[in-house]
């Protein structure tokens, strides 16, 4: 298949000294090409964390480097606007529908990795439900929370984003609880358990790195989420990702106020990322693929 | 398994049906029910049946035809050009180099980034007045208008490309981590060089992997939508209107629902089809090979 004789080849036609410096050469591209890349990632942060910090006036003039730092942005916003009220809905919104999410999911996902129940045709549900458009939904759902009067308040934003978090929940905890070894609940079962109760005080404990992965995930996934946000939402019931684009319209720009929302809406989820990162292949893959 | 165990997986399911049925099978009906009337906002009181009109409307609304033409080339666009980068930069992690840990945690920020923030961020570093990146490439005598007519749907993709590579990065690194060591091993041995091994051997090896990531992001991004919404508006003209921002734009901003809900399903119908692939692909995946 492959010639044995090549490495002899090579060492012959290029001296050591050659092949050295080869080396080097593309050690140096290998960490130039990651440094490129992360400093390609941090600048926009970088350059948005400067703008946070700029005076109005100092914003026109995007070349400047050199200005005096203000924390009036910081102030306005988080003292003298809604906008923590706006975080706060993200908070909630997040909350309420992951915890329903994992109340509903992880008796699903325990079914199905220890008896099969609904065999295939559940699974492919599951990963169906989680991956349909939220176009396909949102008409009926402006429609369904203006007839109950749940149009434009966060309720009507929780219920919409419990259409993927919940499946995505379930899809997830499939691979953690098929981690967890079945002898575990067959002692507590031999020790007096019913099944129900081995699950919910042998293997739910047992499960929390999972649970705490998956409830973590959705809720960045809730708390980035704007398509339903937008429709279903608005004046104080907006959240984060809303409340965001209102700082830039045909009616004006704040870029300062802006700078300030986005680090004030991405930093805790970017902490909370750092918990998930690990399981995230597995989760996202249901179990199919090994990270 | 026993009796028992049976009746008790389907007690521990019907929940999340429950929930399902109400928050997707009901609004699904729904949306297929609209999608046969002439349903407006601004007239509820005289929803009509009009059958299959709507969908045959579609076939001759060039706008609808312009959005899905520039949803296809979004989507090939972004993805391929997240594939390229992502495969490097995976590759590139998977070898040792310093600060390896650092490299990772950093190219994976951007993926948990809320959309509408990254839209705004590149709006406002791309801006021609405003922006840093016009301002220093002006230094250099290059004029590039970011989001005028001929580069504004390419922008999008690459502002896609920055959120979105981390995707593909980390499923393949998770990939290249799982690969057995003894076929490269033996490879090695056999004195193949190291662009013959990623050739022959990384990337078939990879395949099912690349498959799936492929896939998923192919999903999300068809339902773009934040980026358009922060920047272009479907500008300029019709050159950044997609599929999901014609939706919004037809059902939300002109109330035309019934013909929005057409839409809607069709784009389902599409993804649908995606969805089977992607099972089928994680399925066989999961059988040992």
């Amino acid at each position: 298949m492959i010639g044995v004789s090549r490495p002899l080849a090579r060492m012959l036609m290029i001296p050591r000294k050659g092949l050295a410096a080869q080396r080097v050469l593309s050690r140096g591209l290998h960490f130039g090409l990651l440094l490129v890349a992360a400093a390609g990632v941090l600048f926009p942060f970088l350059w948005i964390f400067l703008a946070s910090l700029k005076p109005p006036a100092e914003l026109a003039r995007p070349a400047l480097l050199g200005f005096w730092p203000t924390g009036a942005n910081w102030a306005e916003v988080w003292l003298s606007s809604p906008f923590p009220r706006y975080f706060l809905n993200s908070v909630v919104v997040g909350t309420v529908t992951v915890i329903f999410a994992l109340w509903v999911g992880a008796p699903a996902a325990y079914a199905f990795s220890r008896f099969r129940t609904g065999g295939t045709a559940l699974r492919f549900l599951i990963l169906a439900a989680q991956m349909m458009p939220p176009a396909l939904f949102i008409i009926p759902f402006f429609l369904m929370a203006y007839y109950t009067g749940l149009l434009d308040t966060i309720w009507a934003v929780a219920v919409a984003h419990l259409t993927f978090i919940a499946p995505l929940v379930t899809w997830f905890l499939i691979s953690f609880f098929e981690d967890i070894p079945r002898d575990l609940e067959e002692q507590a079962m031999v020790d007096g358990c019913t099944r129900w109760q081995a699950f919910r005080h042998i293997v739910l404990p047992a499960a929390r790195p999972g649970l705490s992965a998956a409830g973590l995930f959705a809720f960045v996934m809730s708390w980035n989420e704007m398509f339903y946000a937008l429709m279903l939402a608005g004046g104080h019931s907006k959240t984060l990702p809303v409340a965001i684009a209102g700082y830039w319209t045909f009616r004006g720009v704040e870029l300062g106020k802006m700078s300030v929302a986005i680090i004030a809406a991405v930093v805790p989820m970017l902490i909370l990322s750092f918990f998930v990162q690990r399981f995230l292949v597995r989760g996202l893959g249901g179990g199919a693929i090994k990270g | 398994m026993s009796r028992q165990d049976r009746a008790l997986g389907r007690r521990m399911v019907i929940p999340l049906l429950g929930v399902l049925l109400l928050v997707q099978g009901y609004p699904l009906a729904f949306a297929a029910w609209i999608s046969f009337h002439d349903y407006r906002l601004t007239a509820l009181h005289e929803i009509q049946w009009v059958g299959l009109a709507q969908y045959r409307g579609l076939l001759d609304n060039p706008s609808y035809w312009t959005a899905v033409r520039n949803t296809l080339i979004f989507v090939s666009g972004a993805v391929g050009l997240e594939l390229a980068l992502g495969f490097l930069l995976a590759y590139a992690l998977y070898r040792p180099v310093a600060i390896q840990n650092a490299f990772r945690a950093i190219l994976l920020t951007p993926m948990f980034v809320t959309p509408i923030a990254v839209g705004l961020m590149f709006r406002f570093l791309l801006n021609s007045q405003l922006g840093i990146v016009p301002t220093a490439l002006r230094a250099l005598h290059v004029e590039i208008d970011w989001f005028g007519p001929d580069l504004a749907l390419f922008s999008l993709i690459l502002i896609d490309a920055w959120q979105w590579t981390p995707m593909m990065i980390l499923f393949l690194l998770a990939g290249l981590e799982a690969l057995p060591t003894e076929p490269f091993e033996a490879a090695r041995v056999d004195g193949a060089s190291e662009l013959q091994i990623l050739r022959h051997l990384t990337i078939p090896m990879l395949r099912p992997v690349i498959l799936a990531a492929v896939l998923i992001r192919m999903l999300d991004a068809f339902r773009v939508f934040e980026y358009i919404y922060a920047i272009t508006r479907g500008g300029p003209g019709e050159r950044t209107e997609t599929i999901l921002f014609h939706i919004y734009r037809v059902g939300f901003l002109y109330f035309r629902l019934g013909e929005a809900a057409a839409m809607a399903i069709v784009l389902g119908a599409i993804i649908f089809i995606l969805i089977v692939l992607l099972f089928y692909i994680l399925r066989r995946q999961e059988a040992p090979a």
